[in-house]
């Protein structure tokens, strides 16, 4: 076993370490990744699992709830460790201030310096990339954007959650605590490696146009040059006064391939609409419906399985949004079970990274 | 003037993704969560300088 998870609801930081520590015991941790609930102070939670595990690259975030082998969690911590056979080499960078492109590029200056590589030219079949953001900084757009222009190593990850409190969300790395940051990781596995980013929607073939937009808002002004609400309400047959009831179920997406990159809207303002993640002036979005999360779910990670002919563990960001509607629906359990086999950990978060930075998705990293 | 914006884009794939069709997917999906859908671009297109000037940040990080 080269992948190995643990998890701990106890009450106070000082058992929940020494909880972890019991549970990895033996075992030569290289890298460890790991998910805490808000509850935790952040700057002594980072230092005391940092502590206690010297050795390693050790980096995570905040959540609003966690996931673990077979249980959807609140109010605890996940960890998943890695010995020198799963991951052969990680550096891990904090990138304070993440709207500020030269942060991003003094990262990826020392991952070139630790690599040896520009990162241009990293392999992307043997590095993969793991980005932690602070969820409530609004910077994941800039940053992901940013990432892909300079490399074409897969950054995979999600935006930290507080347990619904929308208050401050914080990221971890060196045993320190993070606001207004990002962890960028990146990794040699030493094992195959795919990814899976699965969202339950159908297409309705309902197309908005974004003519008028304050991107930096997250903000629609218009959809096919009408007010954004209107348009939105319009497209589903509802009264505008009915669009926000319909958000969750109908957000839009950017389909590219057949697949939806969702955006989420969050609110309508006045007969504007604020989105969850960022829309351009002149992108065409796609009203979607909301279909079946777990059989979706459990596609996606069969096919994963399949690929890879086997999977020894996931690392899994569930968005919030996807949380609440497995609530809603008493299916918490159910998705719990998905990963029942398999080494997990997770965490529901507040924005999803693959490729860009997206809404109502789960992005999971697998290792063979 | 026209079609100064396929180009810019072709050049994009081929630089980074050097013939290698997953990438070349990847960098499409990339372009179009910037707002320029590569399919939408022929030799005729009309040269858009704000297309142009996202584009031409793109470039000079292949640099």
């Amino acid at each position: 076993m080269y992948i190995k998870t643990a998890y701990s609801t106890k009450g106070t930081s000082d058992d929940v370490i020494q909880d972890l520590k019991s549970q990895l015991s033996g075992f030569d941790t290289k890298m460890l990744v790991y998910f805490a609930s808000s509850r935790f102070a952040p700057n002594i939670i980072s230092q005391k699992v940092q502590d206690a595990f010297p050795g390693a690259a050790v980096f995570g975030c905040t959540t609003s709830g966690e996931i673990v082998t077979g249980k959807m969690l609140k109010n605890s911590l996940v960890a998943m460790a890695f010995d020198a056979t799963a991951v052969n080499d990680v550096k891990v960078e904090v990138v304070e201030n993440p709207k500020n492109e030269n942060s991003v590029r003094k990262a990826f200056a020392n991952f070139e310096a630790y690599f040896k590589t520009p990162m241009s030219e990293l392999d992307p079949s043997k590095y993969v990339g793991m980005i932690f953001v602070d969820g409530l900084s609004g910077a994941e757009e800039k940053l992901i954007d940013k990432i892909g222009d300079l490399t074409n190593v897969t950054f995979i990850g999600g935006s930290a959650g507080d347990d619904l409190k929308f208050e401050a969300t914080y990221v971890y790395a060196n045993g320190k605590s993070y606001s207004n940051a990002a962890i960028l990781a990146v990794v040699k596995p030493g094992v195959p490696f795919t990814f899976i980013k699965t969202q339950s929607f159908c297409d309705l073939g309902k197309k908005l146009v974004v003519t008028k937009a304050n991107e930096e808002k997250r903000e629609v002004i218009e959809f096919n040059d009408k007010p954004a609400a209107n348009a939105y309400a319009e497209a589903l047959g509802v009264a505008v006064e009915e669009a926000p009831n319909r958000f969750m179920h109908n957000p839009v997406g950017l389909v590219i391939e057949g697949t939806p990159f969702v955006r989420s809207p969050q609110r309508v303002k006045g007969d504007h609409m604020i989105f969850y993640c960022g829309v351009t002036e002149g992108m065409e979005l796609n009203i979607l419906e909301s279909t079946d999360i777990i059989e979706d779910t459990r596609k996606a990670i069969e096919q994963a399985k399949k690929d890879l002919g086997g999977i020894s563990g996931i690392i899994n960001i569930n968005c919030i949004l996807r949380t609440l509607e497995l609530d809603q629906k008493q299916l918490t359990d159910d998705y719990g079970k998905l990963f029942a086999d398999i080494p997990t950990i997770g965490f529901s978060s507040y924005g999803e990274q693959y490729i860009g930075h997206i809404n109502q998705t789960a992005t999971m990293l697998v290792f063979k | 003037m026209a079609g100064k914006i396929k180009q810019m884009i072709d050049s994009i794939i081929n630089q980074r993704a050097k013939d290698n069709p997953m990438l070349v997917g990847v960098i499409k999906s990339k372009l179009m969560l910037k707002g320029i859908d590569p399919n939408k671009f022929t030799a005729s297109s009309d040269d858009d300088p704000a297309i142009i000037a996202k584009l031409e940040a793109v470039m000079k990080d292949l640099k």
